[in-house]
């Protein structure tokens, strides 16, 4: 089943001076791979580190995920 | 790979070897000298117990973020997994004897540790699989 969540992460990394998948690992308090998964759209977030990812973009949680219909 | 990914490799490995290891020389013994020094051979069965060393082997990354949400649901649904596939063995080896020899036959207690201990093989075997499963779909790509 194809994960209905769309991220931005991708973009939003290299806008904030090309952070690493690292660094946001360490800003979001998760693994890397973690991060690789979820920019991948292979896993769907807690609401809970949805939110500390969008903090760390400084950006709403909106602006980094969205849910496709 | 991660701590996780490694310690399941073990417990796939070893319990592999245990359980190839007991059939092949359970089915030479057999040849040579027949039942029942032949059950000897499942003392093999013991090489599984080296991955219990996994977390010795693997220590955990000091000062690292090791194991977050996903990890945590990773491996609840491998103990799902593993849990389930335990309880068909168990199962399946109640029910099996019933069907094949019939209501009236009679199993020696001895096989009753021997269930427990294939019940638990189960476990950690498919345990590790479906933990090394759930990881690989997520890929290293960076």
């Amino acid at each position: 089943m194809a994960n209905k969540i769309k991220n931005n992460i991708r973009q939003f990394r290299f806008e904030n001076n090309q952070m690493t998948q690292a660094e946001l690992a360490d800003k979001a308090k998760v693994t890397r791979q973690t991060i690789i998964a979820i920019e991948a759209g292979q896993y769907s977030p807690s609401l809970e580190l949805a939110i500390k990812i969008a903090k760390a973009f400084g950006k709403k949680v909106d602006d980094v995920f969205e849910y496709e219909e | 790979m991660n701590r996780a990914q490694k310690i399941a490799w073990l417990f796939v490995i070893t319990i592999s070897l245990a359980v190839v290891g007991s059939l092949a020389a359970f089915a030479i013994l057999y040849i040579k000298v027949g039942m029942p020094k032949a059950l000897a051979s499942l003392a093999l069965i013991g090489i599984a117990g080296f991955g219990g060393f996994g977390p010795i082997v693997f220590p955990k990354d000091k000062g690292k973020i090791t194991c977050d949400e996903r990890d945590t649901l990773i491996n609840r649904r491998a103990a799902i997994a593993g849990f389930g596939a335990s309880y068909l063995v168990a199962g399946l080896a109640c029910m099996l004897p019933f069907f094949i020899l019939g209501p009236q036959a009679t199993v020696a207690v001895w096989w009753l540790p021997n269930i427990f201990g294939a019940a638990g093989l189960t476990l950690f075997f498919v345990h590790s699989v479906v933990i090394l499963v759930q990881y690989g779909r997520g890929g290293e790509k960076s």
